[in-house]
């Protein structure tokens, strides 16, 4: 096809955008060589990706000639959603370098020949290895394999195996022996428990660290102990874990560096790793050194604790340290992994700090809430010693634990007594997790946590964690991202809008007043029609069982049998209870089109609808939404879902106010989101709109439709009901698509609003 | 007629039960002093097991009744039925316990509705007499009856919690996995599995005890560790054994089933 008609093609796409010239001209120059189906193929993508990045669109029309040279036509569109993907997760470069080369990035995934990406498998590898520690061990990619004692590092990828599983089984050993290096102090070993352990202080570097630098090369001797505590790790592992270590076997051939060939011979230390790792024998120049090691370290063999590699590592390192001129470090076994002593002091830091603030905080709570200690009396008492920390025996308050120290019972239960005043106070069960926890890291809980506690207590300090009523709108979390669903790639747009739920202010207005006594007579019918919806416990008669007899039920029954009949045996009453187990969520629209008497008729209804459910007792909640493009959706709280219908809601929906657009996927998503995390038998979500889901950017026609039918169809999938109230003059044929047949209903004059959605809502949780 | 019912209900051979502390003694002191029992621990942990063996301990007949959200009053104490033509009174469970002088054993009382929990305070207290409205009687329970409940703290929402006024008439105990010694030794005699695979069983339990934060509301039960043992014992292998007895009775969530199916594949 000619350059011209590419051209004038595009725009037509891309109509009502203007791109310049030259940029579509350059663009679509690699394209002229190819035949009018290629170029159909490829022109077919661009109204998927131009709304997404216009430099990505052109990028694409860049790389899509070539992409055609290796990839089929029909398989453009999967190749196109990858790249998307790309895109919104990484940005514009990655999405570059994904286009760059179509065989390695996406044909070789897709015939399954690559290695396997941490994304895939971290869903399996995640709960495996908190079963594995049993506590909260976090797992990240990173370019090497290290633990921090916090978070295991993986690499991002594997590709080592041709078949997924066996790279799979690496994932998994890589993480097994990094968290047995963990479980077992491997890095954070100290001296003997019994001595020395108080004058550690969080900050100060790990003990390790400083044996490892009384070394005249601390990295040898470091590469010593790893190497000494990777075998007796092994040795470990074989106990525990003997299927995982069996399977290790049969791959090892792979997993282990082939030995070094042609490069001379080989070092001492990789000497003796295949010595302790009992592969074959180290073939060194110096036998007699190898001798001198090999009974060393078959005296590790028996090697319990971190203490005895510490040892072993004193005793080699004489041996091993003038084999060589200069240190070359070895490189680690894949599983092995690296020893980063500096991140493991980083990570025990932050770790420390988080106990201690959690410790003094949940302390200082517990001091502020005891009975008839709280406020004035204590005060003096904890104001002297917060000038006076040092001296914790002058002080009223102390904690003792009981039975810490000995090793026998180091993992026993550990008592926590705290005293005020020399009387015994319990604690409570997260206080004393906290300081066990504390005492496992230091050794010993320091006193001047105590000390801060009942500084922070005598401040009347309680942890303030509500905000400030800061006049106006007030931003209540943190922005929450939703994908939104394309129907022209037939998939999401990753994280494409940001949700920002908001507080409405509170206004003073004598709205709900007024409805209230326009609305008198239909309040009181509306009461008396929901009360009937209560019926929560009601006896059935002539039931086969039941708690007593139905009387008339046996007379008749005797009766009949007198008479020659068969009498019933449903004689017995049985009292039913059906619980309304019900949780509603009414989202409205505050566009700008609900302006005037719409939006003054959807605050009527509610104010109509709230009156009859609290005669009902559902439970239910109020949101409005809005907001202008896809980085800043508004979604207003009104009334959450436990919320009593008091002053402060009826305020606020009396200052629901018209604000921008209708972009109705995220709020619904966010509605379903909040939806879901209440446990009810019955979920519905009902939409008070008045028209087309549509903003300002390219949110609006069938775009719009189909994502505000796909949030709606995410919502059945989550079991949650939803149903929309739409105010227009006329019917639209869209409807019908976008909420389901029979999921809406259509109100054609807004007056009749207030007097129809109690009514339906009475219908739809009959 | 009663008797025949009652005679059902008592345990001749000695239930295998492993003490974990000193629960016997103390539940056999609670009986002698007329006081009842209030049992909490996890699911499969051996609450049953350990009134089974109580209850032989001390000879008497075992009456279960497992609550549930419809259990009423009359269910527990018992009704009138029609019998040709006549109203004939039969006893609930908790009556004809009362009655022998039985014990009666209430299992997960939580599920059962308040206003049901309610008819036990009487029982439950040093009157020790249950009331029975409909005929106008009132029992009092003798000295050999005993009354028992037991409720799961793991997964009760805060709308399923014993009212103080019930908790505060029980001795309490407190139930959880025993220590992996006790267990393995346990599943090792009730699976019938040799004393390595036990250990190795357990070891898997623990393992997924700890994926609780993890998306796994309870980690796998004594019982089920047994359950995976007796299927072993059938000859099936050790992997798809613990796949249908571990596992998949554990979660639907398929990525927690592969993460338990790699422990099973390191552990044995």
């Amino acid at each position: 096809m000619d350059a011209d008609l590419l051209k004038e093609t595009f725009l037509s796409l891309v109509a009502p955008d203007l791109p310049n010239d030259w940029d579509v001209e350059e663009a679509v120059e690699n394209m002229a060589g190819l035949d009018e189906h290629r170029c159909h193929s490829i022109m077919n993508q661009v109204p998927v990706i131009w709304p997404v990045s216009h430099s990505l669109c052109f990028d694409y029309l860049k790389a899509a000639a070539g992409a055609l040279a290796c990839i089929e036509p029909a398989a453009l569109p999967i190749w196109v959603n990858r790249t998307l993907d790309q895109y919104e997760k990484n940005g514009l470069r990655s999405a570059r370098r994904f286009m760059a080369d179509v065989e390695k990035n996406f044909l070789c995934p897709l015939r399954g020949e690559s290695g396997l990406r941490f994304a895939e498998a971290a869903g399996r590898l995640l709960p495996y290895l908190r079963g594995l520690s049993g506590r909260k061990l976090e797992l990240a990619a990173a370019p090497a394999v290290y633990t921090d004692t916090v978070t295991i590092f993986v690499p991002p990828e594997i590709t080592l195996f041709q078949e997924e599983a066996d790279n799979f089984f690496l994932y998994k050993l890589i993480i097994t022996y990094q968290w047995a290096f963990i479980v077992q102090s491997t890095l954070t070993v100290s001296p003997s428990p019994e001595n020395g352990k108080c004058g550690e202080r969080a900050g100060d570097e790990l003990w390790l660290q400083g044996f490892l630098r009384s070394f005249s090369c601390p990295e040898l001797a470091q590469d010593l102990y790893h190497l000494l505590e990777t075998a007796r790790i092994t040795r470990y592992l074989e106990e525990e874990l003997p299927g995982l270590m069996r399977h290790k076997r049969e791959l090892a051939a792979l997993l282990e560096p082939v030995p070094r060939s042609g490069a001379g011979k080989p070092s001492i230390l990789a000497a003796l790793r295949d010595l302790l790792l009992q592969r074959e024998e180290g073939i060194t120049s110096s036998p007699d050194l190898m001798q001198s090691c090999r009974s060393i370290v078959s005296g590790c063999r028996s090697a319990r604790s971190a203490h005895d590699s510490i040892r072993a590592t004193m005793a080699l390192y004489p041996l091993v340290q003038d084999v060589e001129p200069e240190y070359i470090p070895l490189e680690p076994l894949l599983y092995q992994g690296g020893l980063r002593l500096d991140a493991v002091r980083v990570a025990r830091q932050a770790l420390l700090a988080e106990l201690e603030e959690r410790f003094v905080d949940v302390l200082a709570t517990r001091l502020l809430n005891l009975p008839g200690q709280s406020g004035r009396p204590a005060e003096p008492m904890f104001r002297r010693e917060e000038q006076d920390a040092s001296s914790p025996p002058e002080s009223g308050i102390a904690l003792i634990v009981a039975g810490g120290r000995d090793q026998a019972t180091e993992t026993a239960a550990r008592t926590l007594l705290l005293t005020v005043n020399n009387k015994e106070i319990e604690v409570g069960e997260e206080l004393n997790n906290l300081a066990s926890d504390i005492i496992s890291e230091l050794g010993y809980l320091p006193a001047q946590y105590v000390t801060s506690a009942a500084g922070r207590a005598g401040r009347g300090y309680a942890p303030l964690r509500g905000t400030d009523e800061a006049g106006g709108m007030e931003e209540l979390t943190a922005p929450v991202t939703y994908d939104e669903w394309d129907y022209r790639r037939a998939d999401f747009r990753k994280n494409w809008v940001s949700l920002q739920e908001k507080d409405l202010p509170l206004l003073h207005s004598s709205f709900v007043q007024e409805t209230l006594s326009r609305y008198h007579g239909q309040i009181v019918r509306l009461h008396r029609q929901f009360e009937m919806l209560r019926q929560a416990e009601r006896f059935v008669r002539r039931q086969k069982e039941g708690e007593d007899i139905d009387l008339d039920a046996v007379v008749e029954s005797l009766a009949d049998s007198r008479a020659g009949l068969a009498g019933s045996d449903r004689l017995f009453v049985r009292l039913q209870r059906d619980r309304r187990d019900i949780a509603v969520l009414f989202l409205i629209d505050m566009s700008n089109s609900t302006q005037g008497w719409v939006g003054l008729t959807i605050k009527e209804s509610l104010v109509l609808l709230c009156e009859a459910l609290a005669v009902v007792g559902d439970r239910y909640g109020i949101y409005g939404f809005s907001g202008m493009r896809r980085l800043r959706s508004e979604f207003f709280h009104i009334k959450g879902l436990g919320e009593p219908y008091d002053d402060a809601v009826r305020q606020r929906i009396g200052s629901i106010a018209p604000r921008e657009y209708t972009r109705m996927g995220p709020a619904l998503r966010h509605a379903t989101a909040l939806l879901r995390r209440v446990e009810a038998r019955t979920r519905l979500l009902i939409t008070l709109s008045d028209g087309k889901p549509e903003d300002y950017d390219d949110y609006k026609g069938e775009y719009a439709i189909e994502d505000t039918r796909h949030a709606l169809l995410e919502a059945r999938a989550a079991s949650i009901h939803p149903f929309c109230i739409t105010i227009d003059r006329q019917a639209h044929d869209y409807m019908d698509h976008m909420y389901g047949a029979k999921n809406y209903i259509m109100i054609d004059d807004v007056r009749k609003l207030p007097r129809r959605m109690p009514e339906l809502y009475r219908a739809l949780t009959r | 007629m009663d008797n025949m019912r009652l005679e059902e209900h008592r345990i001749e051979q000695e239930p295998y039960y492993l003490p974990q502390g000193q629960e016997v003694a103390l539940a056999e002191a609670a009986y002698n002093s007329g006081l009842p029992l209030l049992l909490k621990g996890p699911t499969g942990c051996g609450k049953t097991r350990f009134m089974q063996y109580l209850a032989w301990k001390l000879g008497r007949p075992l009456i279960t009744v497992s609550c549930h959200d419809d259990l009423s009053t009359s269910d527990l104490v018992g009704r009138y039925l029609i019998k040709g033509g006549e109203a004939v009174w039969t006893d609930g469970p908790l009556t004809l316990a009362v009655r022998a002088g039985a014990v009666c054993y209430l299992d997960e009382i939580v599920e059962a509705r308040k206003d049901t929990t309610v008819v036990i305070h009487p029982l439950a207290d040093d009157r020790r007499e249950l009331p029975i409205e409909k005929r106008g009687e009132l029992l009092l329970a003798p000295p050999q009856f005993m009354l028992a409940v037991s409720y799961n703290p793991g997964y009760q929402s805060v709308l399923k919690d014993l009212k103080p006024s019930t908790r505060q008439r029980f001795v309490a105990l407190s139930f959880a996995y025993p220590d992996p010694e006790r267990e393995a030794e346990i599943v090792a005699r009730e699976g019938g599995v040799t004393g390595d695979l036990a250990r190795s069983l357990v070891k898997l339990g623990t393992m997924t005890r700890g994926l609780k934060d993890s998306g796994l509301p309870e980690g796998a039960s004594t019982r089920l560790l047994i359950q995976a043992g007796k299927l072993m014992g059938r000859g099936i292998d050790v992997r798809p054994a613990c796949h249908h007895a571990i596992a998949e009775p554990l979660t639907d969530d398929p990525e927690l089933l592969q993460a338990i199916d790699e422990m099973v594949s390191s552990v044995f």
